[in-house]
């Protein structure tokens, strides 16, 4: 493992079972991320990304099999590989919530309305840094206001539903917050938020990252949000990254099919009005029994029949740091050496 | 555009709702005209009312005041607010709506088939068996859905599918206008696309007049002729597309455009915050609505609403300042 590497998935595969079989959500996925930088893993809905960051915390439910390795830099445990742990286990629970923490996508559905937003952000803090409920009130109170939010003394006795959507997302990444994680995974952090307030979390996001020196893992299907946050990109799809790339280089000169697609069906303001935006055909395919070759298959514009549909493309370096998994960009090998053959 | 001609025209509308004896200003005064063929957008954040606005036009709610005055089919003017609920029947066929979200707003009991059926059946029961199926498949076909699949339940269908079930359901009585009122916004970027595309064909094929309420502004700049921007209530600015992205007049459409995620990570453009949150509708400030977050208000704007105003050809905005401010927008490029 790379000294420089807050977290390294090697080959992470989950498989669901539901009643019509396997599902196959996730097919080997590998990525890093560095001290320090944000890594944007995006893609459509049903495409693994929120399965691939629960593998990381062992939160996926049960019926979901993960396999494949997860190398993080834990603070007790020295290296360790996350997958291993048991995950109702006391070593996990000591990186969960503590070292990498979540920030979930609908704010008001994240936090419990039972109990006051001061208690639930001191559930972490009582875990994880100190027995004193005094102290723990002290680290939460000065957590929140680091987020913004203002008049905390009296936020820390309110209900969620006392809170604007804002304002409880603040009180999340709060929560996130409070024991100064190395690593912060955000699941669509501002999906369900207004332009002017995702504007403002996003924000805040940047600047905290920067006292707190933290990675941020952010996941997100918002290609606007991708080029405002994150130094890195990961695209996936069905399961798969397929291309992954510098941020800047991936607006620039997207490579894959999917890729271009995607940028392509987002308008930008200020250009000119092209007649029609340029849409992928189709829908993502269920993972159930999927036929061999790359998933993308059925969708692409510039697939190649015979060699696609036959083989699977694996990630292959095409410049400095930009990978690609497309056999139409990268040259189409008819006996490929190191791409595996998957007939059945 | 020059030679088309009004189809909507927008009074004064009002709406207040009154619970507990508070009373929630949703929309308060908002006048604009649309003509045939175009496409409107109406955006603003969440509470600002652009989705009671367009309940009110198509009168799902019963505006407090105003009229809107709708151009029929038959070149009649009529005042669509006010006539009883018989004729309302009739001239409803041609005022339609889109909904939000396609998870809820199709009955899970109910087949495809049906649904898109409905319309029909309320509004012409004595329609023939076999013209009334004809009528589903054809539109059900023009809106890309697979009609082999029209026996099965709304479930069966991705949210791309329902919203073109939705759309189906909409065209079906052949309207004239359509309410689309968040109708992208829950799917996936790639599908969005499509079903843009979709009623970018639509429109053309049977000039279509639809009036777009969304709070994404990238999709609103593509397919809108015009655009409305609302806040608290009001419309605090109207004008041509082009004109509002590029020349805003009015700083709360400013500090909104500054907010919009661009996706090229190369433009870092400077955002305009905005402080504190949308004040209680309930409870409204005084004069303009919007100086407890304007970073150029002054005295008079604390005390005196302005007046909605046609500053600029076509280019309507309520501001005190918008003459002599310069604000920021979208540079063009050619």
């Amino acid at each position: 493992m790379d000294n420089n590497n807050i977290i390294e998935v090697k080959d992470l595969r989950i498989n669901i079972k539901i009643d019509e079989g396997t599902l196959t959500a996730v097919r080997g996925v590998n990525f890093e991320i560095r001290k320090g930088e944000t890594l944007g893993l995006v893609g459509e809905s049903g495409c693994g990304k929120s399965l691939t960051s629960k593998a990381i915390l062992g939160i996926n439910e049960k019926k979901c099999k993960a396999e494949g390795e997860i190398w993080f830099e834990a603070d007790e445990l020295g290296r360790v590989d996350l997958l291993t742990l048991n995950p109702r286990g006391k070593e996990i629970r000591s990186v969960r919530g503590k070292q990498i923490s979540m920030i979930f996508q609908e704010p008001m559905v994240a936090f419990s309305p039972m109990y006051t937003i001061g208690n639930q952000i001191n559930e972490a803090t009582l875990l994880h840094i100190t027995k004193d409920k005094k102290k723990a009130k002290e680290i939460s109170l000065e957590v929140m206001r680091k987020v913004g939010i203002a008049n905390a003394e009296k936020r820390y006795d309110q209900y969620p539903h006392e809170f604007s959507g804002g304002m409880l997302q603040r009180a999340l990444i709060a929560m996130a917050l409070v024991c100064n994680p190395k690593l912060l995974i955000a699941d669509e952090p501002t999906t369900a938020l207004d332009v002017t307030i995702q504007a403002q979390i996003l924000e805040l996001m940047k600047s905290l990252q920067k006292d707190f020196g933290m990675s941020i893992l952010f996941i997100t299907h918002d290609l606007g949000t991708v080029a405002r946050m994150c130094d890195r990109v990961a695209v996936m799809y069905l399961g798969k990254i397929v291309e992954s790339a510098p941020a800047v280089e991936i607006y620039k000169n997207p490579q894959h099919p999917y890729t271009q697609g995607l940028i392509g069906s987002v308008h930008k303001i200020g250009t000119k009005n092209q007649e029609r935006l340029f849409s992928i055909e189709g829908t993502v395919p269920l993972a159930l029994n999927l036929p061999a070759g790359c998933g993308f298959y059925d969708r692409c514009h510039k697939r190649i029949e015979g060699v696609c549909n036959v083989y699977d493309p694996s990630l292959v370096d095409i410049g400095e740091d930009h990978k690609i998994a497309c056999f139409a960009c990268t040259g189409c090998p008819n006996a490929p050496k190191n791409q595996e053959v998957t007939d059945k | 555009m020059s030679e088309s001609k009004k189809i909507l025209d927008v009074q004064n509308i009002h709406m207040r709702f009154n619970s507990k004896g508070i009373c929630v200003r949703a929309v308060t005064d908002v006048s604009f005209t649309v003509n045939e063929g175009e496409t409107i957008g109406i955006v603003g954040e969440s509470g600002c009312g652009k989705t009671t606005l367009g309940r009110c036009i198509v009168r799902a709610y019963e505006p407090s005041e105003g009229t809107v005055l709708y151009t029929a089919a038959n070149g009649e003017v009529i005042d669509f607010l006010r006539i009883d609920k018989k004729t309302m029947k009739e001239y409803r066929k041609e005022i339609q709506m889109i909904f939000q979200d396609p998870y809820s707003s199709l009955d899970p009991r109910m087949t495809v088939l049906d649904i898109i059926k409905e319309p029909i059946l309320a509004n012409y029961p004595k329609m023939p068996k076999a013209e009334v199926e004809k009528k589903v498949m054809d539109i059900a076909a023009k809106v890309g859905l697979n009609t082999t699949y029209l026996k099965r339940y709304p479930h069966a269908f991705s949210g791309g599918q329902r919203q073109r079930i939705g759309i189906a359901r909409a065209l079906v009585l052949n309207p004239r206008v359509i309410v689309c009122d968040e109708a992208v916004s829950a799917l996936d970027v790639s599908i969005q696309a499509q079903v843009i595309n979709l009623l970018h064909d639509l429109q053309k094929e049977f000039n279509l007049t639809y009036l777009f309420i969304s709070h994404d502004l990238s999709v609103v700049e593509y397919i809108s002729d015009k655009v409305g921007v609302m806040y608290l209530g009001k419309l605090v600015e109207y004008a041509p597309t082009k004109a509002l992205f590029s020349k805003p007049l009015h700083p709360y459409t400013e500090s909104l455009l500054s907010a919009v995620p661009v996706a090229d990570p190369t433009v870092q453009n400077e955002r305009i915050p905005l402080e504190g949150e949308i004040p209680n509708p309930a409870n409204p400030p005084t004069g303009c609505y919007f100086h407890t977050r304007c970073r150029y208000c002054t005295e008079t704007c604390k005390q005196e609403a302005p007046a909605y105003v046609e500053l600029e050809p076509d280019h309507f905005v309520a501001c005190h300042r918008a003459r002599e401010l310069k604000l920021r927008g979208f540079s063009y490029d050619e």
